[in-house]
């Protein structure tokens, strides 16, 4: 396959779907290299959660293809790809509220030294909160939490719906220095953002969805800042 | 104490806690999959067909644990991929499905059997002295077997990694498969799961039981009876609401006879949906 031998992790071309009749998302395409992350840009309603959702199989697709080093995806159940490699953390509803904060984080296995304790350890919110009921976080927390979650799996694609939305500052900082290193140790993000200057400091790769589609995309550094502003007004 | 005091009060207790162990089946199988097994009464009433079995063969009474939830897990398993499944999010049409699928288990075990009751011969006799009241020593048995059965898995629920996932597919569906939980299989295996309780609590309770194809009705109807008082939140929800309806029915029973008894619950129920038709212990 061609994707996987220019180093493509996860790419998508065509992607279309939604919700019943309508259709939300027509005919979005993307491509992520090992290292590399790209952001989804767009206002509210765009259709970006459910470009998410549609690439990690909690929607079926009406047309397109997904694939994940190279593999078609097409049919896969999430838990399906999640063992493939790709991780994902959800706008909504991001952590289990009912579920202790340790057991968020020890559901499929025990907590691990190397991956979660520099996580644990650069947010002590959450550290000191390991045996508290996670419906007890605030929506920034379990954010923060899904967010530890998730970079702490091994998969080699990360998917991120808003993952700083309503996320201390400093916290988001800390956030942006842990994927930098996700993208070091060769990983592929694809995150969806509205915090323009998060999406600046962790970006390779820009699309920018209007009305579902796709209405701009290239490599971070060579959109700049007002064309991007253009398209994000409300 | 007065003997026949004591006496009433095993029997609720007895009542409850065999009650809980139809109910619990039924209860994992709605908070998971959403799908009101309709047919779980039926499972049932073939463990208590297993037991007599069993006893037309000349082989030992616990045979019957076996082969019960050999024959309900296989039924389980085949009805799961091909009357669950496909209707998983479509809460009334698998009502409808499971209702038939009631009909047709009942139906199939009459051609079998016939209509007649049955009789399983105790596998325990005599009885025991507590408190200075003759209790039969098989209900006491089945009474402390119920309650380990319910506490054992309420324990292991709480505890076990595979009951931790099954309460974080409850609560988020969604993540849930996102993080890698099967959430297919896990479902498949836990409606096989709740068909097998039910096969076991056939079997524990033919010896006490008119066999005969109908008895499945008298479970699923009680053990809806304690969902709607106990609501579906919990297990907590589950025990006080087998309860409400397992105590009220053999304490009404006990001072009147069982069509009070039985009418006393149908008016419980009645009000609870009126009234309160969460339960006592919502779901949040």
């Amino acid at each position: 396959m061609t994707g996987a031998a220019n180093g493509e992790v996860f790419s998508f071309a065509g992607v279309t779907g939604g919700y019943g009749a309508t259709t939300v998302v027509r005919g979005v395409h993307g491509a992520i290299a090992a290292g590399e992350a790209c952001c989804v840009l767009g206002r509210n309603g765009v259709g970006k959660t459910t470009l998410m959702r549609l690439l990690t199989g909690h929607l079926l697709l009406r047309s397109g293809t997904v694939r994940l080093a190279g593999q078609p995806l097409d049919g896969l159940a999430p838990d399906e790809r999640h063992r493939l490699g790709l991780v994902y953390c959800p706008q909504d509803r991001p952590v289990f509220d009912n579920l202790s904060v340790r057991d968020n984080l020890t559901l499929m296995g025990p907590i691990d030294a190397g991956r979660h304790a520099p996580l644990l350890a650069a947010f002590p919110v959450l550290e000191a909160r390991m045996a508290q009921s996670s419906g007890t976080l605030s929506g920034g927390e379990r954010k923060l939490l899904s967010f530890v979650r998730g970079i702490a799996e091994p998969g080699r694609l990360l998917l991120l719906d808003e993952p700083s939305e309503g996320v201390q500052q400093e916290n988001v900082e800390r956030m942006a220095g842990f994927l930098r290193e996700a993208k070091a140790a060769g990983r592929a993000l694809l995150v969806v953002e509205q915090n323009l200057a998060f999406a600046r400091d962790i970006a390779d790769r820009v699309i920018v969805m209007d009305r579902g589609e796709v209405v701009l995309a290239g490599s971070a550094a060579e959109i700049d800042e007002d064309t991007l502003a253009a398209h994000l007004q409300v | 104490m007065d003997p026949i005091l004591t006496t009433n009060i095993l029997n609720v207790v007895y009542e409850v806690s065999t009650l809980a162990v139809v109910v619990l089946g039924l209860a994992v199988v709605f908070g998971l999959l959403n799908v009101m097994n309709l047919a779980h009464g039926e499972f049932v009433m073939i463990g208590a067909y297993c037991a007599f079995f069993v006893q037309t063969q000349d082989l030992p009474f616990l045979a019957a644990v076996p082969l019960a939830l050999l024959v309900c897990g296989f039924i389980g398993l085949v009805v799961e991929r091909i009357l669950v499944r496909p209707l998983y999010a479509r809460p009334f049409d698998t009502l409808l499905a499971t209702w038939g699928l009631s009909m047709l288990l009942r139906e199939a075990v009459e051609a079998i059997y016939g209509r007649g009751f049955r009789s399983v011969a105790t596998p325990l006799t005599g009885s025991v002295d507590v408190l200075g009241a003759g209790y039969p020593a098989y209900r006491l048995l089945l009474t402390a077997v119920s309650i380990a059965l319910v506490a054992g898995l309420v324990w292991w629920f709480v505890q076990s990694a595979t009951g931790r996932r099954i309460r974080a597919v409850v609560n988020n569906p969604e993540l849930a498969g996102s993080v890698g939980i099967p959430v297919t299989a896990l479902a498949r295996n836990t409606f096989v799961f709740g068909c097998c309780l039910a096969a076991l609590a056939g079997v524990m309770l033919a010896p006490l039981l008119p066999v005969n194809p109908t008895l499945g009705l008298d479970f699923i109807l009680k053990s809806f009876f304690v969902l709607v008082v106990g609501g579906l939140g919990s297990l907590v929800g589950l025990i006080s609401g087998a309860g409400v309806i397992g105590g009220v029915e053999s304490v009404v029973s006990a001072v009147s006879d069982r069509t009070w008894g039985y009418s006393t619950v149908l008016v419980i129920a009645i009000l609870f949906l009126w009234l309160r038709p969460n339960g006592l212990f919502p779901r949040t």
